[in-house]
């Protein structure tokens, strides 16, 4: 194996990529659908509430609106420069707390608190950041709240639909740069004959078939993971996620090369494709109904990459509780790619006219 | 040695015997002309001796190594321009040749150095793509030079091209040759091959029905004769003699004559020659 001939064949591709429609295409998909399924089901366009705080002392308040989840919050130095945020709408809200302010509360003084509301901010950002605010005053003062509130849910209690979305839009970013980019990339070479050209160079079969993998290695690797950041799914630590992430490129990759080998066309290649799609497309519909057997998901082979960067990107779990799921991974992945490999030979015959 | 050796080789598809052990050499700065029609086993013969398909039988080195060996060392010190052109079309000219270059490890290649050598050095930073048919044949041709090979081979190349560009690409074909590459050229055009070939061996249903300088095949098969016409009264009449003793008195007869109006000699074309050996023409 010549890796530099490997990397020369993978410098070209790239470097062609971006004058294929089909490479665009692949490239352009995710972040379609990822505007798309936002649009329709929320947090892409969902900004924070956005509150500025004065701080004159070393209030308790300002703390706990800082630790605060789902708030995004800025502390300043001037009230002046604060109030010029509010008013331009770069904050939805701004608060000035005076020196002393806790104490004054405790002690029951009533001291001013000066909270300012930006005019063109949305009414539920105001709604949420001045009853937090006045929530988290009450705590200090000490008191017991004017009622009890008992929340009710209606419906089946669970994950929003926009997170159940995620393996879906995570699965389109690798199949469309792992499985179509390297299996069109070939056919197109078995097509234009160009393949033919390259076997009777100093360079073989197996280091054209790394060369695809690399590339929708690479591609659907970065494509998922900047289809995870965009849908703000890493949830565990960066290179929790990107070793699933790789892993999974990798898979979604020798799918690729597979169908890439198998077809003689693009025709064919399509065919395959739409063939195998509900079949490698199938475990992520499990995430969006958590109500099927979700063992029937584990007889599909993608689905042995969607439940890592499920667990590790967007659960927040450890790498270590996925470890058998990367490891029946990396074996399919190595299966399939003896399979591609044993095929090539073919492959070449059938370009020779044998 | 020989650059090419090629001993009782052969290839059948399935139950079809395409190839039935065909012997022959090619030396270095030789072109050998593969002459054949479709069908005949030219292709099949190149697709051997170039690593594509692994023979079914004989034996055949080119520079030394053994095609079924599948050694990258050997395609390093060829080039093949194949019949169907197979260029990356979104690529410029220029790009083709460096990219190709860079995989014979080529390093600063002179890739427009070799496409003005076939005059495509002012379409050098246009796609492939937007290349006429004569162009993107050229390209071909280029393509199979940029590693300054010792073995060339060449299938059609000059296939469904104009008589100019035609012209331009044996032109360049008998540099290489004169530079010392040794030239396997297909071809079913028997004007290229009588051209550019050192010898010809005329392939015929996946064998060698003759291989020799195509002076010595057309002298031992052809006829020597010359064609007279003359005038006969308000017409022309044509008369063909033999060249040999016997005729000669006759041939000084009319060459004095002053009903004679045109002289020719009848040589053998090797399309001729290839129809006397086979029973069937080249362009089949």
């Amino acid at each position: 194996m010549n890796l530099r001939l490997v990397g020369r064949m993978l410098r070209k591709d790239l470097a062609l990529g971006p004058r294929s429609p089909i490479f665009l295409w692949a490239l352009v998909m995710p972040f379609a659908l990822t505007l798309i399924l936002q649009v329709a089901f929320g947090s892409l366009f969902d900004p924070e509430p956005r509150l500025g705080i004065v701080d004159r002392g070393d209030s308790q308040i300002t703390a706990e609106l800082t630790a605060m989840e789902g708030l995004s919050v800025m502390v300043l130095d001037d009230p002046e420069v604060l109030r010029s945020q509010v008013e331009a709408n770069d904050l939805d809200a701004g608060l000035v707390l005076q020196a002393g302010f806790d104490e004054a509360v405790r002690a029951g003084d009533q001291p001013d608190l000066e909270f300012w509301i930006g005019g063109e901010s949305l009414a539920a950002n105001r709604i949420i950041l001045s009853v937090t605010t006045i929530d988290l005053v009450r705590a200090l003062e000490g008191d017991d709240p004017p009622v009890a509130v008992e929340v009710v849910s209606f419906g089946e209690e669970g994950l929003p639909i926009a997170i159940r979305l995620i393996p879906v839009i995570v699965f389109f970013a690798l199949v469309m740069a792992g499985v179509f980019l390297p299996g069109s990339s070939l056919v197109e070479e078995k097509e234009h004959g160009t393949l033919s050209a390259l076997l009777v160079t100093p360079v073989r079969a197996n280091e054209v078939l790394v060369a695809k993998w690399l590339l929708g290695l690479l591609l659907a690797g970065v494509m998922a993971v900047v289809t995870l950041a965009l849908n703000r799914a890493v949830a565990g630590n960066w290179l929790a996620v990107l070793v699933v992430v790789l892993v999974a490129a990798a898979l979604a990759s020798v799918f690729g090369l597979l169908v890439g080998v198998a077809a003689k066309d693009s025709a064919v290649m399509f065919a395959i494709v739409k063939g195998m799609g509900w079949f490698l497309f199938a475990p992520a519909l499990f995430y969006i109904f958590p109500d099927w057997p979700q063992w029937i998901a584990m007889l599909f082979p993608l689905y042995w990459i969607v439940e890592p960067i499920w667990q590790v990107a967007v659960m927040g779990e450890a790498l270590s509780s996925v470890g058998l799921e990367l490891g029946v991974a990396v074996v399919i992945t190595a299966g399939l790619g003896v399979l591609a490999a044993r095929l090539a030979r073919r492959m070449q015959a059938q370009l020779a006219g044998a | 040695m020989a650059a090419i050796e090629v001993e009782d080789l052969r290839y059948s598809y399935g139950d079809v015997e395409a190839v039935k052990g065909i012997s022959f050499e090619v030396a270095p700065g030789e072109v050998l002309g593969f002459l054949g029609p479709n069908g005949a086993g030219k292709s099949t013969t190149i697709k051997m001796l170039t690593g594509q398909l692994r023979p079914k039988g004989g034996r055949a080195t080119v520079l030394g190594f053994d095609v079924t060996a599948d050694d990258p060392q050997m395609q390093a010190r060829i080039g093949v321009c194949f019949e169907e052109k197979n260029l990356y079309l979104n690529m410029t000219g220029k790009e083709n040749l460096e990219f190709f270059a860079s995989l014979y490890g080529i390093k600063d290649p002179d890739a427009l150095g070799v496409l003005r050598r076939v005059g495509l050095a002012d379409r050098a930073k246009d796609r492939v793509g937007q290349y006429s048919k004569g162009m993107r044949q050229r390209m071909m041709i280029s393509r199979a030079f940029i590693n300054t090979p010792d073995v060339l081979f060449l299938d059609e190349p000059t296939d469904g091209l104009d008589p100019v560009t035609s012209a331009a690409i044996r032109t360049t074909i008998r540099e290489e040759a004169d530079r010392g590459a040794a030239v396997l050229l297909t071809t079913h055009d028997m004007f290229e091959a009588d051209q550019l070939s050192d010898r010809v061996a005329f392939i015929n249903d996946g064998e060698i029905a003759a291989l020799d300088t195509a002076e010595n095949l057309k002298l031992r098969y052809g006829t020597r004769s010359v064609k007279l016409r003359l005038r006969d009264g308000d017409g022309v009449r044509e008369e063909v003699l033999p060249l040999d003793h016997a005729s000669s008195a006759r041939l000084a007869d009319l060459a004095g004559s002053p009903d004679l109006l045109t002289i020719h000699t009848e040589e053998a074309s090797l399309e001729t020659v290839f129809i006397q050996l086979t029973g069937r023409g080249l362009a089949g």
